[in-house]
């Protein structure tokens, strides 16, 4: 291929990314001056794309409201509760898997637990509903979002993590028992460091499927506990939806994942390809 | 030694563990989590399989009296053309998501890494093209609905102002409210594919592309030579992914157009939470759930073994 | 009395690996096993160090039957053929490790460190991490974690095989002057049998599932019990050459098959031979009892052999060629100054004395 035509691809490429760009951008650029926007702006029959008048009261609005920032924390208390239970559990598995794989059930069982990510939601929903109403904690609490979301989270944590310590080399491990570990004190001394960037991506990607989870909030919860995905279609006036005030609410709440994901990329990405490469 | 001189010792071997950590201790460690798992998944899928071969609805359920019908939810939903159809569209949708997003995750991850080239400038990009990615699906299906309002929606007033359109393009008529359906989910997921190549590009051995270079080959010979191979496993994976949620897929539909209008944009696990939550049909709605999964399992089994296949042919797996 | 004896030690996966191998290693004996890739030597060690678990037999330190115990417990340190260093610790850490996980207080472990980091001259390396070092002080950082366990035996495994030579040379020295190590008895394994006649108190070569011979140095060389100790101990491997006997009493005489190649027997070992009654051999010379002589020189009590040049190469601090010398190929150890073309005639010297002849089935040595 000729220099000249490098380039020209090189440039296309250029322009394509550029227009993804655009196009990833947009609806966040209207997403954002929607939430400054005053409810009637957002209704007129030719939008506008810049703000007529910057209603920043908006977001005060929303949070006048103590409800809704409850709402924050119920959506926080619920993603770091299952994501601890899934890192947790799932590196319970994912390390008996990688060690000891044939005393752990071997691949069938690994491949069951991954295949219930496959699951329709629907398969969950309609029996967890009626099991939960009979247990303690009902459908309508923290614990039961918490132990629901490990139904996806724990499969997905269990695979990644049985990669990662199958990366952490075994002999590390033996050369700890023949300095006098036992296998405890050696788990943690030497392979608990080595997997926990893996650990960290793991976290990252449970955590943030939890706090936008959608459709078992809608179902399960919604008086004693509610999280920021179902507060959002509240906001209406009548059987108008409040775009102004769903798009500034919902920007608030894209905040955490994002910061998350600034702050963790490097793990991220390292996690994923070493998850995914070598899965 | 052929197996007639095998020592005595050998011959009675007895399988022992090792020394370092009890026998029980790998079950115990996989014991708590799949027991965990089983409780959560077991018990609904075999109430699932139950009920799929029950006439269960809400009412039943109550009291108790449902009654066995045998194949009949299973054929009910069969021989639906509203199954058909939902099908229909879920091809549709695998073919121009599914497939998109990772084709355009792809390239975008692939031009991210070879062509920009300054590492602070990968890294804003990278970061602005996974937002997308960090919203709730329910709420990029309110705000695309917001966007594709056909009236006064800004994607339409933006491609009236642009000159692209004459008219305000009925996002949500039959037909069409599919393709709406299908942009949200391409611009909310698409960053994930991109992650996932991305990632699998950083990871790739550096001194391959050494020698390629000392060998003289550049641009798209590498790429086609050296870098698509070696990501044929991760952009698979990458598909599994997105292929595997597809079949769950629930929350757009549901948030922008509850199947319609008038069921022309349906998809299978939609129609299952229908007919199971919203109309209480339970037994069918077990059926539903059954056969989707069933189809996604067979598929996704089959793709891993072709899969497996191709890279052993390639000499990867 | 911190002896480490070996018993019936059986071990197998699809196939018996060690089969009923037995061995005893005295305090501050300095035991090396030697063997070819493969053959079960860091199996072994795995085995004594607790890391397998051994299908039969019994394996004890001292007084101590060590056979059940988990590696924790056991009084063993082991060096990997990969050094297993913790890559997340510092070099300082690493050698501490065994210190920190009987909890010693903090100054102790400071103090016995960088005595041991200063006997193995790394001690301006304790900052930096394993991946900051070179291969060689990564080795002598992992003998310093075993040196500072003091167990009551030292296990290595394969310690200089991936280093380069002059870094190798340097810790042969080493290992020779550590009295540590040699107060306490300290099993090494290699396939390089130079570093296990340089550096054994007695070696043991490994061999069909067990030691196939075990002796001094000199011994196992000069002695080798059959074909398959002689072959491996040796560089270039010996030469073997299947033959018969033919002749009788006094006046044996070897006899290749149908090529011209062929010598008379020693007197000696006519006499040994003659009561076996063998006609079938294999017959090993080393490349070493092979001269290759000169125009006009001569070489009296050795039998002379001609031959033509098949290859030659130049290795190290010898050259080495093999020759045709009729019809059986003979490799012999030259000095470098000689140049030798192909097919070039020559003429090869047989020291008959110190051939070996060996069983044609067993391989045994027929002459012991």
């Amino acid at each position: 291929m000729s220099e000249q035509s490098a380039r020209l691809v090189r440039t296309l490429l250029l322009i394509f990314l550029g227009l993804w760009l655009i196009l990833t951008l947009f609806p966040l650029y209207w997403q954002f001056i929607t939430a400054f926007k005053s409810a009637a702006e957002t209704n007129r029959t030719i939008p506008t794309f810049w703000p007529e008048v910057w209603h920043f009261e908006n977001l005060a609005a929303i949070f006048a409201e103590p409800s809704n920032f409850g709402a924050l924390v119920d959506s926080f208390i619920i993603a770091t509760g299952n994501t601890v239970a899934s890192l947790v559990l799932g590196s319970l598995a994912g390390y008996a898997f990688a060690r000891f794989p044939r005393q752990a059930g071997g691949e069938n069982l690994a491949f069951w637990i991954l295949s219930n990510r496959m699951f329709p939601p629907v398969a969950v929903l309609v029996p967890m509903f009626f099991l939960f109403d009979a247990m303690p904690w009902g459908t309508d609490s923290y614990l039961s979002l918490i132990i629901l979301y490990l139904v996806f989270n724990m499969p997905l944590a269990t695979w990644l993590m049985m990669v990662f310590f199958r990366d952490a080399p075994r002999e590390l491990e033996e050369a700890a028992y023949l300095d006098g570990y036992t296998p405890l004190r050696a788990f943690v001394k030497v392979t608990l460091p080595l997997v926990l960037p893996g650990m960290i991506s793991v976290a990252m990607l449970c955590w943030i499927f939890a706090w936008n989870e959608y459709l078992f909030a809608n179902l399960f919860v919604g008086t004693q506990v509610r999280t920021f995905t179902i507060v959002i279609p509240t906001f209406t006036h009548g059987s108008q939806s409040l775009w102004n005030l769903q798009m500034a609410f919902s920007m608030v709440a894209m905040l955490p994942p994002v910061a998350l994901f600034i702050l963790l990329r490097r793990y991220m990405v390292r996690g994923l390809s070493l998850g995914v490469v070598k899965g | 030694m052929s197996v007639a001189e095998m020592p005595d010792w050998f011959v009675h071997k007895k399988l022992r563990g090792n020394l370092i950590v009890a026998r029980w201790v790998p079950a115990a460690l996989v014991g708590l989590p799949v027991l965990v798992l089983f409780a959560i998944v077991v018990y609904p899928t075999v109430w699932m399989f139950y009920h799929a071969f029950q006439d269960t609805n809400m009412m039943r359920l109550f009291q108790g009296n449902w009654s066995f019908v045998g194949w009949d939810n299973f054929a009910a939903v069969l021989s639906s053309g509203r199954f058909g159809d939902s099908v229909l569209h879920l091809m549709q949708y695998l073919l121009f998501g599914c497939v998109l997003q990772v084709i355009l995750g792809t390239i975008l991850a692939l031009t991210l890494y070879e062509v920009v080239r300054k590492e602070w400038l990968r890294v804003i990009l990278l970061i602005v093209m996974v937002l997308p990615m960090m919203l709730p699906p329910s709420i990029v299906g309110v705000l695309w609905k917001f966007l594709l309002t056909p009236s006064n929606g800004a994607v339409n007033q933006a491609l009236l102002n642009l000159g692209l359109i004459d008219a305000h393009v009925e996002w949500f008529n039959a037909g069409v409210s599919l393709w709406a359906i299908i942009i949200a989910d391409v611009w909310n997921w698409t960053a994930l594919p991109l992650l996932i190549v991305y990632s699998g590009r950083v990871s790739l051995p550096p001194a391959v592309y050494e020698a390629a270079r000392v060998d003289g080959a550049k641009g798209w010979l590498v790429m086609r030579r050296i870098t698509l191979p070696m990501l044929k496993e991760v952009i698979a994976i990458a598909f599994i992914v997105r292929f595997m949620d597809a079949f769950k897929f629930v929350d757009l539909v549901y948030v922008m157009t509850s199947g319609g209008p008038a069921q022309t944009s349906e998809l299978p696990a939609y129609i299952a939470f229908q007919r199971g939550i919203r109309e209480f049909a339970i037994g069918e709605a077990a059926a539903y759930a059954i056969i989707i999964f069933a189809i996604s399992a067979v598929l996704i089994v089959l793709f891993l073994k072709y899969l497996k296949k191709v890279l052993k042919a390639q000499g990867f797996a | 009395m911190a002896r480490l004896q070996i018993e019936g030690l059986c071990k197998g996966w699809d196939f018996p690996v060690i089969d009923r191998l037995d061995l005893t290693v005295e305090e501050g004996e300095f035991f090396i096993v030697v063997g070819p890739s493969g053959i079960g030597k860091t199996t072994l060690l795995r085995l004594i160090a607790g890391l397998e678990t051994a299908d039969a037999g019994r394996i004890a330190i001292g007084d101590q039957d060590i056979t059940t115990l988990p590696p924790y417990k056991r009084p063993v340190a082991m060096t990997f053929e990969s050094y297993a260093l913790y890559p997340h610790l510092s070099v300082f850490e690493n050698i501490a490790s065994p210190l920190r996980a009987r909890r010693l207080d903090k100054a102790a472990i400071r103090q016995v460190v960088t005595e041991v980091a200063k006997l193995l001259r790394i001690e301006t390396l304790l900052d930096r991490r394993p991946g900051e070092i070179s291969g060689g002080q990564k080795q002598r950082t992992a003998l310093g974690r075993t040196l500072v366990a003091e167990p009551q035996v030292f296990l290595l495994d394969e310690p200089i095989s991936h280093l380069d030579a002059k870094i190798r040379h340097e810790l042969r020295l080493q290992f020779h002057s550590l009295e540590e190590l040699r107060r306490v008895a300290t099993l090494y394994v290699t396939h390089d049998y130079a570093e296990a006649l340089s550096l054994g108190d007695r070696i043991g070569v490994m061999g069909h599932g067990g030691l196939v011979q075990i002796g001094t140095a000199r011994d196992v060389f000069m002695r080798p019990r059959s074909l398959f100790v002689a072959q491996h101990l040796g560089q270039p491997a010996i030469n073997a050459v299947t033959a018969h006997l033919t002749g009788e009493g006094a006046a044996l005489h070897v006899r290749a098959g149908n090529s011209s190649f062929g010598f008379p027997v020693v007197a000696a070992h006519a006499a040994a031979l003659g009561r076996g009654g063998y006609r079938q051999v294999t017959v090993g010379i080393r490349p070493q009892h092979v001269k290759v002589l000169r125009n006009g020189e001569d070489a009296p009590g050795h039998h002379v052999i001609d031959g033509h040049v098949e290859i030659y190469e130049a290795l190290g601090a010898n050259g080495v060629l093999v020759a045709d010398a009729g019809g059986v190929n003979l490799t012999a150890l030259t000095s470098l100054e000689r140049d030798f073309a192909h097919r070039q005639p020559v003429r090869l010297a047989l020291q008959t004395d110190a051939v070996f002849y060996f069983h044609a089935d067993s391989g045994d040595n027929l002459l012991l």
